[in-house]
């Protein structure tokens, strides 16, 4: 780094823009979010006499995605308080867990001071940069021309996972840890490396990474979150909690670290802990996602005044926005059912919820709802007749939210079979959600009167198929994998069409591969499961990793 | 300002202050701007930062600075400081010549294991060093160094200039004076807040060979 004389009045006043050497402006592309109309042609302003031509604005976050979706922007500058229900924070987290932001777009938020101290704290859905607004030309010019210059390093590497080639991009990372001159670009690699790793499901891969990073610097806190998240993912929760305390020590406001210890506290079915831990992270950070699982957990306590002004609290904050979940209308509805207020259920789907309409899953679960409250009401035959639309709606779909609602209802108006044989369904077909599901089911049973059948419909012999997974991931994560195998397919032999089984199976293959190189029968193997996996859940997000990494593989 | 319609004026005020910035500093890139555009421009950062310095020793006062603290690395923090740093770029209307405003690698002093990251609120930390280098600019002959070294609990900034000579006290106590009556510097007040709202921070100013040093101490966050 050399020495940087600042320049004199006159070079700064003297017109037309300075000429960076590494960062052409020019070719750059970016898109400017602000509500207020001055500011963001101010920003524009800034942007052009930087050099670039190709400025784009929008004034609210919905604009702002159809331009993202149609446009690959270099740069995107965000402010954080972009109207009175979505924030930037939200809007960059919709970005995120969509996979609607590329690898390759700079994200840059703006914030005026008072909102500062409460954004900067955020972990969990990090932007590029942030910036006080508003900054400087010459602030601004510093801080692109950073982001940019980290960017252009990194280019092969975000190009990769982009494309979603994520083996690709961890062979890249590598050989730019060769080249990387200082610690923060090192950094900045492992960061993307353990990224694609996670994508790939790698985590034996992905720890020495993180120890890797360590040892550049230990106290990073994506690098001790991360640790904690594999250890959680590995199974041993006592130093996933270790690490997560760690980090609330040191940052009260982790939010994403009190999320991992309420999961472990699920594990050891202290539900109790997980719903005060989940609530404190709402209280931190709000958003419509933390108060969905707050009203969840409060749900299942029994907690229902809890339940129900958390789910009052998430339609209120993504009413109207892209993070709209037509589904919290149904749980607070059936909150307000198990409340014995079926008046004010009825008002939540019939008037309330009327924009998402009645058909669908949607509305599947939505009649079997209103069946109890018309039922509770008195009225057992519009009760009745809400019940036949909804299995009749149902057809032979599989939904596990559905079939929970419509279960609820049909032991409520009376019908036994029905309601045990949907139950019973929900949890064989819930798959990954089977833990939250099988909680769902057997509170249904309680609430109905039938705590003494809980067993029978929510094992239907998943006690033993978890039992197997379990025992083969251990077994898979300490590269036993002929092992591995064997009790996987004990476990396929009980119910062949298992999620959690199957997805167990294809990434023990895809890892066997992997580490014991190419193997005909194993490849045909995981072939074979992939497509299973295809049919059962299409366009699974996970399932499309697997099909990524084994092509990486079998071309390689 | 505990009356919420005061609060509202005065942000109003500073955003509007901020907008006019930004325009007049878009004015300043043509080559045609009158003398008076180019003061005008001068004048509204000035009352802008007077303004931001007001408030913030105002908050600092009332309910105490919430430091918002995110890892900085501290060579590019003060590349960028020396950069952008507005008093740096008028420096020249108070003398009529160039100060030279030096971001000192040589002096620069990474903690081995913090690897120069530091922990702390990089706004305040720079509009407390920005308040400090304005200080430094004003009384320097030639010349202003800035670094910081960094220890295992500590971050310290530093900034040199060549002001005063040895044992020329009467120059510092004048500056101290010219410090707390000064219409742009808030100065040291402001230094101070910032480094309290830090932990145990301190702030110093003393006359040392060939100069006036100014050193603001952090503690370091963990």
């Amino acid at each position: 780094m050399a020495n940087l004389p600042v320049q004199g009045i006159n070079a700064l006043f003297s017109g037309g823009f300075i000429e960076n050497e590494y960062v052409h402006f020019n070719k750059l592309s970016a898109l400017v979010i602000d509500d207020i109309s001055a500011m963001r042609h101010a920003v524009r302003s800034q942007l052009q006499s930087l050099g670039m031509n190709k400025v784009s604005v929008a004034s609210n976050a919905n604009d702002a995605l159809e331009l993202i979706k149609a446009t690959a922007f270099d740069v995107i500058m965000c402010d954080y308080n972009l109207n009175s229900t979505s924030s930037g924070q939200h809007f960059l987290e919709y970005l995120r867990n969509e996979n609607i932001l590329n690898a390759t777009s700079v994200f840059v938020m703006l914030t005026a001071e008072a909102e500062y101290s409460f954004v900067a704290n955020a972990v969990e859905y990090i932007p590029d940069d942030y910036l006080l607004k508003p900054c400087s030309e010459s602030k601004l010019r510093s801080r692109l021309e950073r982001l940019i210059d980290r960017r252009a390093f990194l280019m092969p590497v975000l190009k990769a996972l982009d494309a979603k080639q994520y083996d690709l991009a961890v062979t890249e990372c590598n050989k730019l840890l060769d080249i990387a001159p200082d610690a923060r670009r090192r950094m900045d690699v492992l960061r993307r490396k353990s990224d694609a790793q996670l994508a790939l499901g790698d985590h034996l891969s992905v720890l020495e990474t993180y120890a890797h990073a360590a040892a550049v610097r230990g106290d990073a806190p994506w690098v001790m979150m991360g640790l904690a998240r594999t250890h959680y993912a590995l199974g041993d929760f006592a130093q996933a909690a270790e690490m997560a305390n760690m980090l609330v020590g040191k940052n009260k406001n982790y939010v994403a670290a009190y999320e991992l210890l309420a999961k472990i506290r699920l594990e050891a079915d202290d539900d109790e802990g997980a719903f005060e831990l989940l609530n404190r992270s709402s209280v931190i950070l709000p958003s419509a996602r933390r108060f969905r699982s707050v009203a969840q957990a409060a749900f299942l306590l029994g907690k229902l005044e809890d339940a129900k002004s958390n789910a009052e609290a998430a339609i209120q904050l993504s009413n109207g926005s892209m993070v709209e979940k037509p589904d919290d209308y149904l749980s607070l509805a059936q909150t307000q059912v198990d409340m014995g207020d079926h008046k004010c259920a009825i008002e939540t789907l019939e008037k309330n919820a009327r924009k998402h309409g009645d058909v669908g899953l949607f509305g599947v679960a939505k009649g079997a709802i209103l069946a109890q409250a018309y039922f509770d009401s008195g009225d057992h035959e519009k009760a009745r007749k809400l019940m036949e639309r909804s299995v009749s709606l149902l057809a032979n779909r599989t939904d596990s939210v559905a079939m929970v609602a419509l279960g609820k209802a049909a032991l409520k108006t009376g019908d036994m079979v029905l309601g045990m044989k949907l139950l019973t369904q929900a949890v064989q077909v819930s798959g990954q959600d089977e833990r939250i599901i099988a909680r769902h089911v057997k509170k249904s049973m309680i609430d109905t009167g039938h705590a003494d059948k809980v067993e029978d419909v929510i094992d239907g012999g998943r006690k033993r198929i978890l039992l197997l997974v379990d025992e083969a991931t251990k077994l898979m994560r300490s590269a036993h994998f002929t092992e591995a195998n064997q009790k996987i397919n004990e476990a396929l032999g009980i119910h062949e069409e298992n999620l959690e089984a199957l997805m167990t199976a294809a990434q023990l293959h895809l890892l066997w591969l992997k580490h014991e190189g190419m193997d005909v029968r194993v490849v045909e193997r995981a072939k074979a499961y992939l497509s299973t996996l295809d049919k059962l859940v299409p366009n699974n997000q996970k399932v499309m990793n697997f099909y990524r990494f084994f092509n990486d593989i079998v071309s390689n | 300002m505990q009356n919420p319609l005061s609060a509202l004026v005065i942000h109003d005020i500073k955003n509007a202050l901020s907008l006019l910035e930004i325009d007049l500093e878009q004015l300043n890139h043509r080559k045609d701007t009158p003398l008076e555009g180019r003061r005008a421009y001068r004048r509204c950062i000035e009352l802008k930062t007077r303004l931001v310095s007001f408030l913030t020793l105002y908050k600092h006062d009332q309910s105490g600075l919430q430091p918002a603290m995110v890892e900085v690395d501290l060579a590019e923090f003060i590349e960028d400081l020396v950069r952008n740093s507005q008093s740096a770029m008028m420096a020249e209307s108070h003398h009529g010549h160039q100060i030279v405003v030096h971001a000192d690698n040589e002096r620069m002093k990474p903690d081995s294991a913090a690897g120069g990251f530091g922990m702390f609120d990089e706004n305040l930390v720079e509009l407390a060093l920005e308040s400090a280098l304005n200080n430094a600019v004003r009384y320097a002959h030639r010349r202003v160094d800035v670094w910081f070294e960094q220890e295992a609990d500590e971050i310290v900034f530093r900034v040199l200039d060549d002001g005063a000579g040895v044992g020329e006290l009467g120059e510092l106590m004048q500056r101290k004076i010219a410090e707390k009556s000064s219409s742009t510097g808030l100065g040291l007040a402001l230094c101070k807040a910032v480094a309290g709202a830090h932990g145990s921070g301190s702030v110093r100013l003393e006359s040392v060979s060939g100069g006036t040093l100014f050193t603001m101490r952090l503690r370091a966050a963990g």
